[in-house]
């Protein structure tokens, strides 16, 4: 018998080891597909169970933090400010993930960034739980001055700091509310997010970084700031006057807006915004807009700490086979597709003698008692153009609006810069543009205003219509603003 | 044997070193257990478990009773099997506890019942010959307690397998107490007709058979208790039965054939129960493929490996998991529940606790000189160790999952005392096995 017994054994202990062998391919060998399986609550309900920091305004209000919860969860996101920071702050969402700043610096809101680790060891050792907040530099403040400017009609707002490429303002209309995304039961927030994607309007989209449109006679700055820098051309350098301008390699011709007759020099057509003026400065340009395009970062990632679209333009070598595209190019329309951040950063360059600096929508990262972490530094990213050229491109972006295309963006007592654009889109009335800067002799903001399709008035829009009354009227109340207070304080966090 | 001369001096009345081991381990065990305890409250609630101390107690009082009652009445029993059940029974504990603090205290009571039942039948069992005359009541008992939960009024459904006496506030599973209990008569029946049964009488086909007279009601209890099994849907049950039939047929008899024919009818059942019961079809399905019904029939098994893949190697920590989400955690899929809160450490570590529980009760098989304790112990412990691998290997998807506790570890009253039996009818053994090489005292 002893021998039968030792099979059976035997045949148990193979059966033993087979189960070890399958242990260690379940754990070991496709534990992380197992583990980060869709299907696998767990990972996602240890992220959304951690504690995490709050998005903070450079003006104190709270845009999201956890509340503490009583189910398996144990915290919810919440956005006290709804819609207003929608695009700014995205969302912490169960099932769809996160988005914006909340993704952006999410190992800083969970206290995961380097420069935290070595503080939160301090932190678990007298059982803290190690958080972030990020404090944005858009205020409160500026973010509604840039909603209330724009009203309800489609389109983006954006206001930088031109010495430091902070973003003071970043609106996008229509915005979503970011609460029912970061909600726990799924099914509800599946639907919240269904109706927003169905929704015309497109709400989530951000338009300001997300969104390109031709940017029309805006583009213009970068033209002319090209055809300086390069020497093509100077303020003085004539132009004819046309009714418009034909464009080689084809049978096409160039209009001035409304058919009118426009030119002069270089300037007086900057100020009229003589199409064929600058169709002609495109052809002339050649290859050499590319670069200046590239130098004010349009076909190049922007280093900005949100996920943007990049900007376009004609690509490069192009030029010989496709000389029109270059015409209409220079005049922001063609090839040209560009986000309202992009421009904004344009009159930037502009307003901050020629350098461009990286946009950066938050501030710091402060610890849980308020000290800060880490300050997100001003950085140059490019020298867009010389001081000298930015220093005519700018003289001439005061004259559009002191006796231009731009005069609806006069603001009294305050010298204001700026570029009006009228972008031709397929299918219906133009997008409306407005770019420029204030206070002209000491930038302090550089703003990109565009309202989709003409706003509420359609065929008869123009930029200096519609779209520059709403940057004077931010630049306005940005100029109003008592400065930025250095140390911000949110409201004290719920449950830490 | 310790002959070393006259008398009575030289024959220890027990087995100090084996029961100094065992006292040792059982220690160990509970001290392992209340440090499981302990962490898992600091998990959950970042304090020390408000019952730390009636806990400890209680199980260390536990062990100790078992530990004594090993020492008084079976003092010369191998030393590690006792550690290794209480071990086993304090993980499941505290494991348990983490989910349902509810059935942590009736799984508690449980363990006190399966104490006194383990106390008990090493009191009164004191030699294991003596149950040989009673095998055909314990046929007869095996087989009502078998179809006790098929009467109506007193038997329950749950979970769709009628398993469940239910009398009073009581809900018993009398499916485990017929696991013993056909165990015992096999054992007794087959020492008593394995030189009839090894006798090949007849040819069918390739295969000699023994007379059917001898084999018959062997294989008339065998098929009684499967038909009953199928009829409750108890799948796992069926499969241990045969399993621990065949094994114990072929240790009997050395006949191998009988395992062919066995694999045979295996074949043949499992093929038609495929086809006739859509329960065994699932089962065989979510197996094959369990991802495309992971939110459906497949749910608890998917569950499962998603458990055993978040804990990954070392384990999410206890009381750091989610094994709330594994449906049946506490019971049949408790060491899905132990892989997510300990790794691949701690499900190796069980593994090898069976290993090692059921290497020492064949061991003591092979030791013992009596064919019937012998094919007990055996017996035994190829239920021992078959009950864990079909557990085993369906919660790890290596085998169709068939619903089966988890020896010692899984909660259910019922299963915690017919193991806690079996390990007293082990200890009994081998106590007996050991008094008879060392002689019978004085007589050395």
């Amino acid at each position: 018998m002893n021998r039968q017994i030792r099979r059976v054994g035997l045949v148990l202990t193979g059966c033993f080891v087979a189960l070890f062998v399958q242990l260690n391919y379940l754990q070991v060998v496709s534990a992380a597909r197992l583990a980060n399986h869709p299907g696998n609550v767990r990972a996602v309900l240890r992220d959304y169970a951690e504690a995490r920091g709050q998005i903070v305004t450079s003006d104190g209000v709270v845009v999201a933090q956890s509340v503490p919860t009583k189910d398996e969860f144990q915290r919810l996101r919440t956005y006290p400010t709804g819609p207003l920071f929608g695009h700014v702050s995205g969302f912490f969402s169960f099932n769809l993930g996160a988005t914006a700043v909340e993704s952006a610096y999410n190992g800083e809101l969970a206290g995961r960034a380097p420069d935290q680790q070595l503080r939160n060891l301090g932190d678990w050792l007298i059982g803290k739980e190690p958080t972030g907040d990020v404090v944005l530099n858009i205020s409160n403040a500026a973010q509604e001055a840039a909603k209330a400017a724009l009203g309800d009609r489609r389109g983006s707002v954006v206001a930088l700091d031109p010495t430091t490429g902070a973003v003071l303002a970043l609106w996008s209309y229509p915005s979503y509310d970011p609460n029912p995304l970061a909600a726990h039961n799924p099914k509800d927030v599946q639907n919240a997010f269904d109706a927003y994607k169905n929704d015309k309007g497109n709400p989530m989209l951000a338009r300001a970084y997300r969104e390109r449109y031709p940017p029309g006679s805006t583009f213009k700055v970068i033209t002319a700031s090209t055809a300086l820098e390069t020497g093509t051309a100077t303020p003085d350098t004539p132009f004819p006057s046309l009714r418009f301008l034909p464009l080689p390699q084809s049978d096409k011709v160039l209009h001035n807006f409304g058919g009118s007759s426009c030119g002069g020099t270089l300037a007086e057509s900057f100020r009229r915004s003589c199409n064929t003026t600058f169709g002609q400065v495109g052809l002339n340009l050649g290859e050499k807009l590319v670069d200046g395009m590239h130098a004010f970062g349009i076909g190049e990632d922007v280093p900005f700490d949100l996920a943007e679209s990049r900007s376009t333009g004609p690509a490069a070598g192009t030029f010989a086979h496709n000389k029109p595209s270059f015409a209409n190019a220079a005049i922001g329309q063609g090839d040209v597709a560009v986000t309202p951040l992009q421009m904004a950063m344009v009159a930037a360059a502009i307003a901050n003698n020629g350098v461009l600096m990286a946009p950066h929508v938050a501030r710091e990262v402060r610890a849980p008692d308020g000290t800060v972490i880490r300050q997100i530094e001003p950085k140059e990213w490019k020298r867009a153009v010389s001081p000298a050229t930015a220093a005519t491109v700018g003289g001439m972006m005061r004259q559009v609006v002191e006796n231009g295309t731009g005069m609806n963006a006069r603001i009294p007592g305050v010298a204001v810069a700026g570029k009006t654009g009228t972008a031709e889109v397929p299918g219906g009335p133009p997008h409306a543009w407005f770019i420029g800067y204030a206070p002209a002799d000491a930038p302090r903001f550089a703003i990109a205003v565009i309202v989709e399709r003409g706003g509420d008035i359609g065929d008869e829009a123009t930029g200096g219509r519609v779209a520059a009354p709403v940057g004077a009227q931010l630049l306005t109340k940005l100029l109003a603003l008592p400065p930025t207070n250095p140390n911000p304080t949110g409201a004290p966090p719920p449950g830490r | 044997m310790t002959a070393s001369g006259n008398g009575a001096a030289a024959v220890p009345s027990a087995h100090p070193a084996r029961r100094a081991t065992e006292l040792g381990l059982v220690v160990l065990a509970v001290l392992t257990a209340a440090g499981g305890y302990v962490l898992t409250s600091l998990a959950k609630r970042a304090s020390l478990p408000a019952d730390l101390l009636p806990f400890a107690a209680g199980a260390a009082a536990l062990g100790l009773v078992a530990h004594l009652a090993v020492r008084r009445f079976a003092p010369r029993a191998d030393g590690t099997l006792l550690g290794l059940a209480v071990l086993l029974n304090g993980i499941g504990f505290v494991v348990i506890a983490r989910l349902d603090p509810n059935l942590a205290r009736l799984q508690s009571l449980w363990t006190a019942v399966s104490v006194a039942a383990f106390v008990g039948t090493l009191a009164v069992v004191r030699r294991v010959r003596d149950l040989e005359r009673y095998r055909y009541t314990f046929a007869l008992s095996g087989i009502a307690a078998l179809m006790l939960p098929v009467l109506p009024g007193i038997g329950r459904e749950i979970n769709g397998a009628r398993l469940w006496v239910h009398i009073g506030p009581l809900n018993f599973q009398p499916g485990e107490a017929a696991k013993v209990t056909l165990v015992l008569f096999l054992a007794a029946y087959l020492v008593e007709k394995r030189e009839l049964l090894s006798v090949a009488t007849r040819r069918v086909g390739p295969f000699l058979l023994p007379d059917p007279r001898h084999f018959g009601p062997l294989l008339l209890a065998w098929g009684f208790s499967i038909v009953v099994m199928v009829r409750e849907k108890d799948l796992g049950s069926s499969l241990l039965f045969f399993a621990v039939f065949l094994a114990m047929v072929y240790m009997a008899t050395g006949r191998a054939s009988y395992l062919g024919i066995g694999a045979g009818l295996f074949a043949v059942g499992a093929s038609l129960s495929y086809a006739a019961f859509d329960h065994v079809h699932a089962r065989v399905q979510t197996w094959i493929n369990p991802w495309p019904t992971a939110s459906g029939r497949s749910f608890q098994l998917v569950q499962a490996l998603f458990a055993f893949g978040s804990g990954g190697f070392a384990g999410a920590g206890l009381g750091l998991g989610s094994p709330g989400k594994i449906p049946n955690a506490a019971t049949d899929f408790v060491f899905a529940a132990i892989g997510e809160e300990l790794g691949l450490i701690g499900t190796t570590g069980i593994v090898l606790c069976y290993l090692l529980l059921v290497g020492v009760g064949f061991r003591i098989a092979v030791r013992t000189e009596q064919p019937f304790l012998k094919l007990l112990a055996a017996g035994l412990t190829t239920i021992l160790g078959a009950q864990t691998f079909i557990i085993l290997g369906g919660v790890t998807r290596l085998i169709p999952l068939t619903g089966i506790t988890l020896p010692f570890v899984s909660y259910g009253g019922s299963s915690l005392l017919a193991n806690f039996v079996i390990l007293a009818l082990l200890l009994r053994v081998s106590d007996e096995a050991a008094r008879r090489a060392e002689g019978p005292a004085g007589v050395a």
